[in-house]
C-alpha cells in the first residue's frame, strides 16, 4: 500500500491532467504581450483560483516501493536502495551489475 | 559594396517569413505560443507509478465476491487488542469542562 505521499503526489498528477487544457489556454493569454494588459491580467487572475493540486510543479518522482523522495532513479522509478535490491534479485531486465 | 536600405531588409525578412511559414515578429514580442506548442505533461505523469490492486476498493464493487483485507483485518485485531488493555483512545468529551480536565491530566 503506498503512503501518503505517494497517494498526494498520484492526486496532485491526476489534477495536473485533469487541469493541464485550461491552464494552458490561460497561460497563452496571460504571456501574449499583443494582447491588452487588462485581459492578461484577468487571465492570471484565473490562473490563480487553480488549486495547488493542478500546478506541475508540486508532482514529484517518488519511489514506487518505498515513497522516498530522494535519490530516485525515475526510468525504474525506484529509489537507490530499491534499484539495488531489485536489480541484484534480475527484477529489472537489462540492468547488470558492473564487473571488469 | 553599396549600403542596403533598411525597408528593403524588412521587405526582405516578411517575405522570408511568407515563404517559410513563421511568423514576423521583428521586436521579439512574446507571444506565448510557446505554452500552446508545447505537448502535454498530464497523460506521461499519471503513468509514473505502476496501477496498485486496492482490495478495500475491490470489495466494495463486488461484495459477492466477499474479499478479505487481510492488512484491514489485521489493523482492526490491533486496535482490540489495545482496547482489552485499557490503550484505546480515550472518550470524546462531552462539554467544555471535560476537554479541559483532560488536558490538565496531560
Amino acid at each position: 500500500m503506498p503512503n501518503i505521499r505517494v497517494l498526494r503526489d498520484v492526486k496532485a498528477r491526476h489534477g495536473v491532467q485533469a487541469n493541464e487544457i485550461a491552464r494552458r489556454a490561460y497561460l497563452y493569454v496571460a504571456r501574449n504581450q499583443s494582447l491588452p494588459p487588462q485581459v492578461r491580467h484577468q487571465a492570471q487572475l484565473q490562473l490563480n483560483t487553480f488549486g495547488r493540486y493542478t500546478r506541475p510543479t508540486t508532482v514529484k518522482n517518488r519511489c514506487s516501493e518505498t515513497g522516498r523522495g530522494r535519490g530516485i532513479m525515475s526510468e525504474f522509478s525506484l529509489c537507490r536502495f530499491q534499484f539495488r535490491l531489485k536489480a541484484l534479485r534480475g527484477e529489472l531486465n537489462g540492468v547488470h551489475k558492473a564487473s571488469w | 559594396m553599396a549600403a542596403v536600405i533598411p525597408s528593403r531588409i524588412t521587405a526582405l525578412t516578411k517575405l522570408r517569413c511568407s515563404i517559410f511559414g513563421t511568423s514576423y515578429n521583428p521586436t521579439g514580442l512574446r507571444t506565448g505560443a510557446k505554452y500552446l506548442r508545447a505537448r502535454l505533461r498530464g497523460p506521461s505523469m499519471v503513468k509514473y507509478y505502476p496501477p496498485v490492486i486496492n482490495i478495500a476498493q475491490l470489495a466494495r464493487k463486488y461484495p459477492e465476491l466477499e474479499l478479505v483485507d487481510e492488512v484491514e483485518e489485521q489493523r482492526w485485531q490491533d486496535v482490540e487488542d489495545r482496547k482489552k488493555r485499557g490503550k484505546g483512545a480515550p472518550k470524546k468529551a462531552k462539554s467544555k469542562a471535560d476537554s479541559r480536565r483532560v488536558a490538565r491530566k496531560r
